[in-house]
C-alpha cells in the first residue's frame, strides 16, 4: 500500500514537473506573441502586463514598413530554398555514389567528406570569405548561396539511407538497359523520399535564418536576410520592441508551420543524425 | 553483379570500369564543392596565419609573428576561457536534462503527442528570434526579473553585469539545446526492445536499477555522441553574443568565434584572425575525431 502511495505521489510530482517544464519552454513564445500586440508604453510597463489591454494588430503592418523587410524575407526564402535544392541534389548524388558503387579511393573520399564536419563556417570564415571574394561573388546571390549548397551531414544521411536499399532494384533496372543517370532519377530518388524529406526540412530550418554568412558577404541592403534586418532594427531603435517582436513572430511562421505539419519527418531527420544505423 | 556484361554504352569499357567511373562521377560534384569551400579555405587559413594581411594591401610574409601577437593578446586568453566556460556550462546540463526529458517523454501519459510537441517546439525557432526574445526578457524591466521578483530576488541588469552576462547566455544555450538532444536520446530510447526492460522487471529490478543496468549501457553510443555534439555546437556560438551583448560587458561574453570575427572584419587583421582560427580548429579537430570514431563504431564501417 505504501509503495503504491509512493508511486502515486511520484506520478503526480512528474506531472507537475512536466507542466512546469512546458511553461519554461513555451514562455518565450508566449512573451513574444503577447508583446507583439502591445502598445509601445505597455511593453516595459511595471508590473509586467502578461496580456495587452487591447491587441494592437496594426503593429504588424507598421513593423513591416520599417526597413525593407519584404526584400529581407524574400532573400531569406531564396537562400533557404536554393541551399535546400543544392543539398538535396548534390548530397543524394554523392550518397548514391558512395553507397552503391566501388571505385578507387571511395573510402578515402567518404572520410574526407566526413572530415569537413569539423570545418564549420565559424572556423573557415576568413578564408571562405577570401575565396568568395576571389570568385567575384561578394554581394551577390551566388556568394550567399553557393558556399552553403553542400553539407557533409546531408551526404552522410543520404548514404546511410541508400545503403539500405536493396541492390536488386538497381541491378534489375540495369538489366533492363536503364542508363546510370536514369537509375538515379527513376529508381533511387523515388525510393529515398523519407530521407529527402528529412534533409529538406533540416536544411530549410538551418538556412532560413542565415545570419553569420550574409553578415560577412552581403553588405548591400537589397541582399540582406531577415536576421540582419532584425538585428539592424534592434540596433537602431531598441525601444520598438513591440514591432521587433511582430517581425519575430512573422519570421517564425515558416519554420513553425513546417514543424507542426512535418513533426515526424523533422524529428526523424534529427534522430538520424544521432543514430548509429 | 559486376560480371554481367549487359546493356553497356561504351563498348570499349567493361561494365566494371564503367560502374567505377559512374560512381566516381556521382560523388564528384560534392567533392569539388568541398575542396573549393572547405579544404582549400582550411589550407589558405593555415598559410594566411603566417602573413600580415589587411584586405587592402598585398599579404606580407610574417613568420610566426601572428601567433606571437595573438598569444600576447590578453583578450585572446580571455576569449579562450570564455569559450571553454560557455562550452561546458551549456553542454554538461544539457547532457543530463536532455536525458531526463527523453525519459519523461518516453513514458506513457495522457496527452503525450501534445506534450512532446510543446517540448520540441524550440527546435523550430530561428536563432535570431531566440536572441531578440531573450534579450527582451532579460531587460531590467523584463519578464525574467518579474518572475525572480516573485521569489524575492531583486532586479538585475542581466546582460550588462559582468557576473551575470555569461550565465544568462548559457541559460539560453541550454534552453535551446535540450529539445534537440532530447530528440536524439528519445530515438535511442525507443530503439531499445521492450523485452529487455520486461526481463529486468521479472528479475526484480526497480525502475532505477533498470535504468542503470539496461538503459544506460545500451544507450552509451548515443550518450557519447550527444556529449560531443553538444560541445561542438556550443563551441560555434556567435550570434547570441553579437546581438545580445556585443561580447561585453568587459569582454565577459566575447567567445572565440566572436574574437576571430572582430579581429578579421572589424580590425582587418586577417593573419591574426587566421592564427586564432587555428586554435578553434584544434578544438573542433579533437572533438570531431572522437565523433567520427563513435559514428564508425556505430556502423559507418
Amino acid at each position: 500500500m505504501s509503495s503504491r502511495a509512493l508511486s502515486l505521489w511520484g506520478g503526480r510530482l512528474l506531472t507537475i514537473l512536466t507542466i512546469a517544464g512546458i511553461g519554461v519552454t513555451l514562455l518565450p513564445y508566449f512573451w513574444m506573441l503577447s508583446s507583439s500586440l502591445k502598445t509601445s508604453s505597455e511593453v516595459f510597463e511595471l508590473p509586467v502586463r502578461w496580456l495587452p489591454r487591447d491587441p494592437q494588430w496594426s503593429n504588424y503592418p507598421a513593423a513591416l514598413s520599417r526597413g525593407a523587410f519584404g526584400v529581407y524575407f524574400f532573400n531569406s526564402a531564396v537562400v533557404a530554398l536554393a541551399v535546400m535544392a543544392g543539398n538535396l541534389l548534390v548530397c543524394s548524388l554523392a550518397g548514391y555514389g558512395l553507397a552503391k558503387f566501388r571505385f578507387p579511393y571511395r573510402e578515402l573520399s567518404f572520410r574526407a567528406i566526413l572530415s569537413t564536419l569539423m570545418l564549420p563556417l565559424e572556423i573557415v570564415l576568413v578564408p571562405t570569405f577570401l575565396v568568395v571574394r576571389g570568385l567575384g561573388l561578394v554581394n551577390s546571390y551566388g556568394g550567399l548561396i553557393i558556399p552553403l549548397a553542400v553539407d557533409a551531414f546531408g551526404i552522410f544521411l543520404m548514404r546511410q539511407y541508400i545503403k539500405d536499399l536493396p541492390d536488386s532494384l538497381i541491378e534489375a533496372a540495369r538489366l533492363d538497359g536503364c542508363s546510370e543517370r536514369g537509375i538515379f532519377w527513376r529508381i533511387i530518388l523515388p525510393n529515398c523520399k523519407p530521407a529527402l524529406g528529412a534533409l529538406a526540412l533540416l536544411t530549410f530550418r538551418d538556412n532560413w535564418d542565415q545570419f553569420l554568412w550574409p553578415l560577412i558577404v552581403a553588405s548591400k541592403d537589397t541582399l540582406k536576410t531577415f536576421p540582419l534586418g532584425l538585428a539592424q532594427m534592434e540596433g537602431i531603435d531598441s525601444a520598438a520592441y513591440h514591432e521587433i517582436m511582430a517581425i519575430a513572430v512573422i519570421a517564425m511562421i515558416p519554420t513553425a508551420v513546417i514543424f507542426l505539419f512535418f513533426q515526424r519527418a523533422f524529428v526523424r531527420g534529427i534522430a538520424l543524425s544521432g543514430l548509429k544505423e | 553483379m559486376f560480371q554481367q556484361r549487359v546493356g553497356w554504352r561504351w563498348p570499349s569499357l567493361s561494365l566494371q570500369t564503367r560502374l567505377c567511373w559512374a560512381g566516381f562521377l556521382f560523388v564528384l560534384p560534392a567533392l569539388l564543392h568541398l575542396i573549393v569551400f572547405k579544404f582549400y579555405p582550411m589550407v589558405e587559413a593555415f598559410r594566411l596565419s603566417f602573413y600580415k594581411y589587411d584586405l587592402m594591401t598585398p599579404p606580407v610574409f610574417h613568420g610566426l609573428q601572428n601567433y606571437k601577437t595573438v598569444w600576447n593578446n590578453p583578450l585572446f586568453h580571455q576569449s579562450f576561457w570564455v569559450s571553454v566556460k560557455y562550452m561546458f556550462g551549456v553542454s554538461v546540463p544539457e547532457w543530463f536534462l536532455a536525458f531526463a526529458l527523453a525519459l519523461l517523454l518516453n513514458r506513457g501519459m495522457p496527452g503525450r503527442p501534445i506534450i512532446r510537441l510543446a517540448y520540441f517546439f524550440p527546435i523550430a525557432m530561428s536563432q535570431i528570434v531566440v536572441a531578440l526574445v531573450w534579450k527582451f526578457m532579460y531587460n531590467p524591466l523584463g519578464v525574467v526579473n518579474t518572475l525572480l521578483g516573485a521569489v524575492g530576488i531583486g532586479r538585475i541588469n542581466w546582460l550588462a553585469t559582468e557576473q551575470s552576462a555569461l550565465p544568462a547566455l548559457i541559460l539560453i544555450g541550454i534552453w535551446r539545446g535540450i529539445p534537440l538532444f532530447g530528440v536524439i536520446y528519445l530515438a535511442g530510447l525507443q530503439s531499445i526492445p521492450k523485452e529487455y526492460h520486461e526481463a529486468a522487471t521479472v528479475d526484480g529490478a526497480g525502475p532505477w536499477q533498470s535504468l542503470r543496468h539496461v538503459t544506460i549501457p545500451l544507450l552509451t553510443p548515443t550518450i557519447l555522441f550527444v556529449m560531443v555534439m553538444s560541445l561542438l555546437s556550443a563551441m560555434k556560438v556567435f550570434l547570441n553574443p553579437l546581438v545580445m551583448t556585443e561580447g561585453g560587458p568587459n569582454g565577459t561574453t566575447r567567445v572565440l568565434p566572436y574574437f576571430i570575427y572582430e579581429t578579421a572584419f572589424a580590425y582587418h587583421r586577417m593573419g591574426e584572425a587566421a592564427a586564432a582560427s587555428m586554435v578553434l580548429f584544434a578544438f573542433a579537430f579533437a572533438l570531431t575525431l572522437i565523433q567520427l570514431r563513435l559514428l564508425r563504431r556505430g556502423g559507418v564501417e
